[in-house]
């Protein structure tokens, strides 16, 4: 187990490296770079390129490279260009909002989709199932900005219940915290309550039709007891999977909710960076978010180990 | 003769006296308080101001930082931190007093030694300041309240270039501690202090205590400026919508830059009013001179003959109320307009310019168009354009990238024929981005490079305004670049802000304030 553990710590070193590879050379790839956008429109392309020098940002290519490697060794993400901070320091900031944002918007899917997908299974093809899986239809339809958007206007402008926008920090407390998260959080985690509830559905129907679900059921136990003690232990493993990838989903999703809801955190700081060209910030969180994607995905898999004895890791 | 009655006569009375004490007679007296809330468009790239061309960073540090001039309603030159100035020795030696007793926001007075070196920066970084920059021979505190600037030769642009907010004064120790980079601090004199910028989330700025305000009424962006408001918050709203909906709510009390299709829904919302920002700017497909098709006098003429504008702003713009077809190279609003070969505007000639095109053996190499959807309108533009383009015999390819894009690949020429922007007001008649040879397109006439030497030696306006409309023809008949046409842009403010912050075109609260 221990060298398993290891091996997939490890693992996650040449991921990283390759990550940090192909982000550096396409973002350098892609036209514009800081200079001129801090110069604006109307300065002469002889300003831009003395700004440019001022930066560092025309020495060649690979030599660029090389400078961003022996800083990540060191554990340092670099400066950002606009922020002039460490980019270590700005995604520090930015983590709150989008933590909370994606732990409440998953919290949220959770809780609709896997009562959802049992109660679909249990009740299947009745008239429940049916209204159930339609409406997880229409949440995997709709676009979660869309969904937003129209949240604002119903429950911000016309009945005047939630703020339209903005981020109240955790520290100002937890009410007016939850308040400016809620429509967010509905809006980016309704469309993940959909999706989990169609697979909790389908594999508790696959458990359901199991021949130990028939011998518990011959033996008198309750339906009650069948089902969620016996047939939802097995079926929530596929629904695991999907709920440890719904969280790191959400943390892409939050990129357009927080722009939507002018949410300070993550998302907000890649869109900015990409739009600005702000190379150090696009580098450090896209190597961030990769390793966060490792980490949850070694986690699911040591979360089955709990769940389902039979699994061995070797 | 009818009496009236008694009772009727106390009714009117009354009316009156409600009418008196009514809050719209209370309007008129501006309240001290408050914290005002903007929502603006996006981060600022930066808040050094001569390091950036981009408005958003004047119109948010402006209110920190002021220059030595500044504009008049009629966008004439008027003193800010200059006191008052003198031109001698044939226009080759410009002596600025300084007002006393200006005090920045650290507490020390301003002097000319502090002065000089943001001047030396802004001649050195700042895009105008280093365009100017070749005409300046040297700059000089001849006392703590007297700066000298002596040319190398006359520039009657320079003092339009120190009326802008770019040409900012800062204190000595900030620019030595900012070495050859952007600033670390930004202390000003103006009546607006910095108190911390949250990107992303907010720009706070609070009253300045101590500002020494000019005794003058105000005047456009001169004369005596008040700071109401205890504070100033520019928030970070990208989303149009939500910069709409949240003024709507309150929880904002302006908004900048909302799409014009919402006109009409701010004009039915009896707790918003909407600021038309006129004149903005004028949108613009720039032409490559540079490049082999477009190097060809007739092929741009033909470019410009082709253009229908009616269409091309409609798609832009919509509504009526936010562009114009007007020919000028200035704005109505300013005292440069004029008329001059304003028939080679919107010929919307179509044989003429397939004539053209065939006369200069024009072989449909493919213009190649680069445009973006980042403002709406210059993608809309050119996709219209396109059209007519095609129609007369032009190949078009519309090459839509982000913003940052275009600005790089416009630098190069050999990636592009033609490219959309918007040009913005510019005071300074000598100083036009349209007429810059430096400038992308690269528009390097040798008749208009004389006129506006001539033009920087002009100071008597009546001869300037001839000279402008001479440059005015070299640009239709050689065909700088195409003017599409003027066009304003929507802001939305709630009814409770009062006060100055309508004058376009750029945005400023000294002198607003917050009723109730």
């Amino acid at each position: 187990m221990k060298i398993y553990l290891l091996r997939r710590v490890l693992a996650v070193i040449p991921v990283m490296l390759v990550v940090a590879t192909v982000t550096f050379l396409l973002i350098h790839l892609a036209p514009g770079d800081p200079a001129s956008i801090i110069a604006g429109p109307d300065a002469a392309p002889g300003d831009v390129a003395r700004l440019r020098h001022n930066l560092g940002l025309d020495e060649p290519l690979p030599a660029q490279l090389l400078r961003w490697y022996g800083r990540l060794l060191r554990g340092d993400l670099g400066d950002s260009i606009f922020l002039r901070r460490p980019v270590l320091e700005a995604v520090q900031e930015r983590l709150e909002p989008t933590l909370l944002l994606t732990t409440w918007a998953t919290l949220i899917a959770v809780l609709l989709g896997v009562p959802a997908g049992i109660i679909s299974a249990r009740y299947h093809n009745t008239a429940i199932d049916q209204s159930f899986m339609g409406l997880a239809l229409l949440g995997l339809s709709v676009p979660n900005f869309l969904l937003g958007l129209l949240m604002i206007l119903v429950f911000g402008v016309w009945l005047r219940w939630l703020p339209v926008a903005g981020y109240v920090p955790l520290d100002m407390g937890l009410w007016p915290n939850a308040r400016s998260l809620l429509m967010p959080s509905v809006s980016l985690g309704l469309v993940q309550s959909a999706l989990i509830a169609r697979i909790t559905r389908s594999s508790m129907l696959d458990v359901l039709r199991e021949q130990y679900i028939l011998a518990s059921r011959a033996k008198g136990l309750s339906e009650r007891v069948v089902v969620y003690k016996h047939a939802l232990k097995n079926a929530i493993i596929p629904t695991l999977t999907v709920i440890g990838i719904t969280f790191a989903i959400l943390v892409g999703g939050a990129v357009v909710i927080e722009t939507v809801f002018n949410i300070p955190g993550l998302g907000r700081l890649i869109i900015s960076a990409v739009l600005r060209r702000d190379y150090p910030v696009i580098q450090g969180v896209v190597l961030l978010i990769a390793v966060t994607y490792t980490l949850i995905n070694l986690m699911v898999d040591l979360v089955y180990l709990t769940l389902d004895p039979r699994i061995r890791y070797q | 003769m009818n009496r009236i009655p008694f009772s009727y006569r106390l009714g009117m009375v009354a009316l009156v006296l409600f009418a008196l004490a009514s809050p719209a007679s209370a309007q008129e007296t501006p309240r001290m308080g408050g914290v005002l809330k903007v929502a603006s468009i996006g981060e600022p790239p930066t808040l050094d101001i001569p390091m950036s061309t981009a408005t958003l960073v004047y119109e948010i540090m402006w209110h920190v930082n002021e220059s030595l001039f500044t504009y008049d309603k009629g966008f004439n030159p008027v003193p800010l931190l200059a006191e008052s100035y003198t031109v001698t020795d044939k226009g080759l030696k410009y002596t600025i007093n300084l007002r006393r007793a200006v005090k920045f926001h650290n507490g020390k007075e301003m002097s000319s030694a502090d002065v000089v070196p943001s001047l030396k920066r802004w001649g050195r970084v700042a895009s105008v300041g280093r365009v100017l920059w070749k005409y300046v021979e040297s700059v000089d505190a001849k006392d703590p309240y007297t700066v000298v600037i002596s040319m190398k030769q006359p520039s009657t642009s320079l003092i339009y270039g120190l009326s802008e907010a770019h040409a900012a004064v800062y204190p000595k120790e900030s620019i030595e501690a900012a070495g050859d980079g952007q600033l670390k601090e930004f202390i000003g004199t103006g009546p607006y202090r910095f108190v911390e910028h949250r990107p992303d989330r907010h720009i706070k700025l609070a009253r300045f205590k101590d500002y020494s305000a000019r005794a003058e009424p105000a005047n456009g962006f001169g004369g005596k400026r008040t700071a109401y408001f205890d504070e100033i918050l520019f928030l970070t709203v990208p989303e149009t919508a939500v910069r709409l909906a949240g003024v709507e709510t309150g929880e904002y009390h302006h908004a900048m830059f909302i799409k014009q299709d919402s006109y009409e829904r701010i004009k039915s919302l009896p707790a918003l009013e909407s600021r038309i920002v006129k004149p903005r700017g004028w949108a613009v497909a720039v032409l490559n001179h540079k490049s082999p098709v477009m190097g060809q006098k007739k092929i741009r003429q033909a470019f410009q003959a082709a253009l229908d504008m009616e269409p091309i702003m409609v798609a832009g713009f919509g509504a009526r109320e936010f562009y114009r077809l007007d020919p000028s190279l200035f704005f109505p609003e300013q005292p440069w307009h004029s008329t001059a070969s304003a028939k080679l505007y919107n010929q919307h000639d179509k044989d003429k310019a397939r004539r053209l095109l065939k006369e200069a053996g024009y072989a449909a190499q493919p213009l190649r168009w680069v445009t973006t959807r980042e403002y709406e309108f210059m993608y809309k533009n050119s996709l219209v354009a396109k059209q007519q383009l095609e129609e007369v015999g032009f190949t078009v390819d519309l090459q839509v990238v982000d913003w940052a894009t275009l600005n790089n690949r416009t630098e190069k020429p050999e990636l592009w024929e033609v490219f959309s922007t918007g040009f913005v007001f510019s005071a300074d008649p000598a100083n036009h981005v349209a007429l810059r040879c430096t400038f992308q397109g690269w528009w390097c006439n040798e008749e208009k490079e004389r006129l506006l030497a001539e033009l920087q030696g002009e100071n008597d306006v009546k001869k300037r305004k001839a000279i402008i409309e001479r440059i005015q023809t070299v640009f239709y008949e050689d065909v700088g670049s195409v003017k599409l046409g003027d066009y304003f842009t929507l802001d939305a403010a709630r009814r409770e802000l009062r006060g100055d912050f309508r004058t376009a075109p750029r945005l400023y609260f000294w002198n607003s304030w917050l009723a109730r």
